[in-house]
C-alpha cells in the first residue's frame, strides 16, 4: 500500500514537472570560488524594488488637494531619490484574497531609488530643456500641487505621465541601454568572476538578471496565459500568481509589472510578446549557464546579443503599441469632447479628464520609446510635434513652453478636430516605423477593414 | 515552387463559385441560367430547345469558347504572379485620406451628420455609381484609342459567347481594370472617410456590395451567353439590357463602337454610344469585318496585340 501511496505521488509530481513550462529560475550557482550557501545564482531583487517605487510613486501622485503641498513632494521625491528603508510599499498591496508577501520596499531590496536609474539625456518632447531625472522632479512638483493629480488648466494628469514615462525612462532604458547593451560586451562584468566580490552570481549572469527584472514579469510566466498575467498585474487573480502555493504573492518573482501588464494586454488580442521576451530571456540565461563560470566566448556573445536583440525588439513594439492605442482613446474621447460642445448630453469635465488621462498615457509612452539610446531620427521629431506638449484645449490652446520661474505657457488655436487628424498621423507614423501587430484601438483600421471587405480587384474580367 | 503556386490557384478557383463577390458565384450562374430558360420559353421555344439553345455546343465548345478557357486559365497563373505587385485601393484611399487632411483644417466635418446606415447606403450607392462611370470611360478608350484597341481586340474577337467569355481578356487590359479599380474605389474611400470618419461602411448582401449582388442575381452573366435578353425600352434607356451588350458584340457595323456601359446606359445616352436592343435576330459576334480562325490562336491572342499597337504608336509618332 505505501509502495502504491509513494509511485502515485511520485507519479503525479512527474506529471507536474511534465506539464510545467520553463521558469526563469532558479538556476544554479556557476561561479568559480564561491564559499556561501546560496543554491540559485539568480537575483533581481533591485529591479523590482524599482516596479514598486514606480507604482507607488504614481499613487501618491494622485494624493494632492489642489494646494502646493510640500509635505506631499517630499515624500514622492523620498521615494523617487531617497534610500529610506521605512518607505512603505503603496502599490502594489493585497487587494481581497491577493494577498501580497511584502508592505516595505527594503523586504525587498534595501535603499534603492529610481533617480540615479532614470534616463539622463534630453527628453525633447516635454518644453523646458531637461534631462530624464529633472523632467520626473519638475512633475513630482507640480503633481503635489494639484487635485488628484490633474491639472484641469493644462490637461497634465501627473501620475499617467510619471508612471508611463519611468516604465521606459528606467525599466527599458536601463534594460536595453545598458544591461542588453554594452554590458554584453567582453570587458564589462565578466563570466569568469563573480559580478560583486562574494557574490553568488557571475557578472554576466547578474547583468541578465537584472534586465529579465526590469520586464516585471512572473518567473513561471511561461505556464501562464496573456489573461493570468494581466489579471495578475490587476491584482484579481491569486491562483495564477502563487506559483510556490504560499498563499501570498511574492512581489519578487510572482508579480506583475508594467511593462509585462501591457505586453500581455496586447497579447490577449492574439500577439506573442510575453512568450517571445520571456523565451529569450531564459534561453540567454541558460547559455549563459551553460559556460560554468567560464569567461563568455566570442561566439557565446554573439548568440547571447542574437536574444537581446529580441527582446529590445519586441519590447520597443510594446512600447509603441502602448501609444499607438493611446492615440486611438484620445481620438475617441475627441469625437466625445466635440459632441458635447455642439450640444450633446455630457459631462465635460468628465469627458475631458478622460481625454487627459489618456493623453498622459499617450505622452509617457512616446516619451518612453525615446530612452532607449537609439536615435529614432525624424520618427521621434514627429511623434512630439504631432502630439505637442499638452492636450489641444477647448480653446484651441497648448502648452509650448515653461518660463523661468517654471510656469507653463500656452497658447495657439488648433481645433479638436484637427488633433485628431493628429492622432491618425501617430498611429500611422507608429505602424510605419515599428511594425505593429496588436494595433488596438486603430482609428483607421476600420478604413482598412472596408477596403478589405471590398474584395480584391485584381481580376481579368471585361465587363 | 510549384505547389506554392497550384495551391493559391486552386483554392482562388473553387473560391469564386461560392464567393458572392465573384461574378462566377453559383448562385449568379444558376439565376442567369434561370432568367435565360424563362426568357426563352416566354418569346418562342419549348423547354429542350431552351436547353439546347443556352448549352449549345457552339456556346460552350467551339474554338471560340475553348480559346476563353485556355486565356482564363493563363491569365489566372499571370494575376496570381502579379496580384502583390499591382497598385492597391488602399495605397490610393490613405495617401488621399491623409493629404486631404493636411490641406483642410476640419477631418470627418460629417461625422454624426447621418445615421451610420445612411452613411452606409450613400457611401455604397455613390461607390457603385462613380464604379459604374469610370468603367464607361476605361471600355470606351479601350475601343477608340488606337494603341489600346488591339489589346481589347482580343475580347472582341469572340465569334460566340458563353458566361466565361467575360474572361476573355488580354493581360494588358487586366492592368488597366486593376488601376481603374484601385483609383476609383480608393478615391471614393479616401473621401468619404474624411468626411464621415468611420461611420463608413459597405452596404452589403451575403458579403458582396449590395448593388453588385442585385445586378449579378438579376442576369448579368446572360451579358456573354446565348441568350440576348432585352429590356422594355424605357427600362433599357438606364440599365443595359444583356441584348443591348450582345450589340456591342455584333459584326454588323451600325453596332460599331455602340453600348460601352455595364450596368448603367445613361453613359452612353450623355456622352455618346447608346443602342436600343430592338428589332435584332441572330446576330454575329466577333469582329468588325475580318473573323479570322487564326483570331483564337493563343499565342496571336497574347503577342499580336502588342505589335500592333506598338505600329500604332510608331505610325502616330512619325506623323507628328
Amino acid at each position: 500500500m505505501k509502495k502504491i501511496i509513494i509511485s502515485s505521488v511520485a507519479a503525479a509530481l512527474l506529471a507536474v514537472s511534465v506539464n510545467a513550462a520553463e521558469t526563469y529560475g532558479p538556476f544554479p550557482i556557476t561561479v568559480k570560488g564561491y564559499e556561501g550557501k546560496k543554491e540559485n545564482s539568480v537575483s533581481y531583487t533591485g529591479q523590482i524594488a524599482r516596479h514598486t517605487i514606480e507604482k507607488s510613486l504614481k499613487k501618491l501622485a494622485t494624493k494632492g488637494n489642489g494646494k502646493p503641498n510640500p509635505e506631499l513632494k517630499a515624500k514622492m521625491m523620498a521615494y523617487y531619490a531617497g534610500k529610506d528603508a521605512d518607505r512603505l510599499i503603496m502599490d502594489p498591496t493585497t487587494k481581497g484574497d491577493f494577498k501580497v508577501k511584502q508592505t516595505k520596499i527594503a523586504e525587498i531590496s534595501k535603499g534603492k531609488n529610481l533617480k540615479g536609474k532614470t534616463y539622463k539625456g534630453l527628453v525633447s518632447g516635454f518644453p523646458g530643456q531637461m534631462t530624464g531625472p529633472e523632467v520626473v522632479e519638475f512633475w513630482i512638483d507640480k503633481a503635489s500641487s494639484t487635485k488628484g493629480g490633474y491639472d484641469p488648466l493644462t490637461g497634465y494628469m501627473y501620475n499617467q505621465l510619471i508612471s508611463k514615462f519611468l516604465m521606459g525612462a528606467v525599466a527599458y532604458s536601463q534594460a536595453v541601454d545598458n544591461y542588453l547593451d554594452e554590458r554584453l560586451e567582453a570587458n564589462k562584468n565578466p563570466n569568469n568572476k563573480p559580478y560583486k566580490k562574494g557574490t553568488q552570481y557571475t557578472g554576466k549572469e547578474h547583468v541578465w538578471d537584472e534586465a529579465f527584472g526590469y520586464f516585471g514579469i512572473p518567473a513561471h510566466a511561461l505556464n501562464l496565459t496573456p489573461k493570468n498575467i494581466y489579471d495578475i498585474a490587476k491584482k484579481k487573480d491569486l491562483a495564477s500568481a502563487d506559483f510556490n502555493k504560499d498563499g501570498v504573492v511574492d512581489l519578487k518573482t510572482e508579480m506583475a509589472f508594467g511593462p509585462a501588464y501591457y505586453a500581455a494586454g496586447f497579447d490577449k488580442s492574439g500577439t506573442n510578446y510575453t512568450q517571445t521576451i520571456v523565451q529569450a530571456f531564459i534561453d540567454g540565461r541558460k547559455l549563459i549557464t551553460s559556460a560554468k563560470g567560464e569567461k563568455l566566448t566570442d561566439s557565446q556573445r554573439v548568440e547571447l546579443k542574437k536574444y537581446a536583440q529580441v527582446i529590445k525588439t519586441n519590447w520597443e513594439k510594446v512600447l509603441a503599441e502602448a501609444a499607438f492605442k493611446y492615440a486611438g482613446s484620445v481620438y475617441k474621447d475627441l469625437i466625445k469632447i466635440n459632441a458635447i460642445l455642439e450640444g450633446e448630453n455630457g459631462d465635460i469635465k468628465k469627458a475631458y479628464k478622460t481625454y487627459a488621462k489618456h493623453w498622459g498615457e499617450l505622452k509617457g509612452f512616446l516619451l518612453s520609446l525615446q530612452t532607449s539610446g537609439k536615435d529614432l531620427g525624424g520618427t521621434a521629431v514627429r511623434l512630439n510635434r504631432l502630439s505637442g506638449f499638452s492636450p489641444v484645449s477647448v480653446t484651441g490652446s497648448q502648452v509650448t513652453g515653461i518660463d523661468s520661474e517654471g510656469n507653463y505657457i500656452a497658447s495657439g488655436n488648433k481645433s479638436l478636430t484637427n488633433y485628431m487628424v493628429d492622432m491618425i498621423k501617430i498611429q500611422k507614423v507608429l505602424d510605419d516605423r515599428f511594425g505593429l501587430e496588436a494595433k488596438q484601438k486603430d482609428v483607421t483600421g476600420k478604413m482598412q477593414a472596408l477596403l478589405d471587405s471590398m474584395g480584391d480587384g485584381a481580376s481579368a474580367e471585361n465587363d | 515552387m510549384i505547389e506554392s503556386f497550384i495551391q493559391p490557384f486552386i483554392s482562388e478557383w473553387l473560391g469564386s463559385f461560392i464567393n458572392p463577390q465573384k461574378r462566377l458565384y453559383w448562385g449568379y450562374i444558376l439565376s442567369a441560367i434561370s432568367i435565360g430558360l424563362i426568357y426563352l420559353i416566354y418569346t418562342k421555344y419549348s423547354f429542350i430547345q431552351s436547353l439546347k439553345k443556352l448549352f449549345s455546343y457552339d456556346a460552350w465548345l467551339s474554338k471560340s469558347a475553348r480559346a476563353d478557357y485556355l486565356i482564363l486559365f493563363f491569365n489566372s497563373l499571370f494575376m496570381l504572379a502579379i496580384s502583390s505587385k499591382l497598385l492597391t485601393k488602399s495605397v490610393i484611399a490613405f495617401a488621399l485620406y491623409y493629404w486631404l487632411s493636411d490641406i483642410f483644417i476640419d477631418s470627418s466635418m460629417f461625422y454624426g451628420l447621418l445615421e451610420n446606415w445612411q452613411v452606409a447606403l450613400l457611401f455604397t450607392t455613390v461607390l457603385f455609381i462613380l464604379d459604374d462611370f469610370s468603367k464607361y470611360w476605361v471600355h470606351r478608350w479601350l475601343h477608340t484609342v488606337s494603341f489600346l484597341w488591339p489589346f481589347h481586340r482580343v475580347h472582341h474577337s469572340a465569334t460566340s459567347l458563353n458566361f466565361l467569355t467575360v474572361f476573355r481578356t488580354h493581360p494588358v487590359e487586366a492592368l488597366l481594370f486593376s488601376l481603374r479599380n484601385a483609383l476609383t474605389q480608393g478615391f471614393v474611400v479616401g473621401v468619404f472617410f474624411f468626411l464621415f470618419g468611420d461611420q463608413v461602411s459597405l452596404t452589403m448582401i451575403l458579403g458582396a456590395n449590395m448593388f453588385n449582388f442585385l445586378f449579378n442575381l438579376l442576369g448579368s452573366n446572360l451579358r456573354h451567353s446565348p441568350v440576348a435578353l432585352p429590356y422594355p425600352n424605357w427600362l433599357e434607356r438606364y440599365l443595359m439590357s444583356p441584348a443591348q451588350h450582345h450589340i456591342h458584340h455584333s459584326t454588323a457595323l451600325e453596332h460599331k463602337d455602340k453600348n460601352f456601359g455595364v450596368v448603367f446606359s445613361c453613359w452612353d445616352r450623355w456622352f455618346g454610344g447608346f443602342c436600343h436592343s430592338e428589332k435584332i435576330n441572330d446576330l454575329d459576334y466577333g469582329l468588325q469585318g475580318d473573323n479570322d480562325e487564326k483570331e483564337h490562336n493563343l499565342l496571336t491572342l497574347y503577342f499580336i496585340p502588342f505589335f500592333s499597337s506598338f505600329k500604332f504608336l510608331a505610325k502616330k509618332l512619325k506623323r507628328e
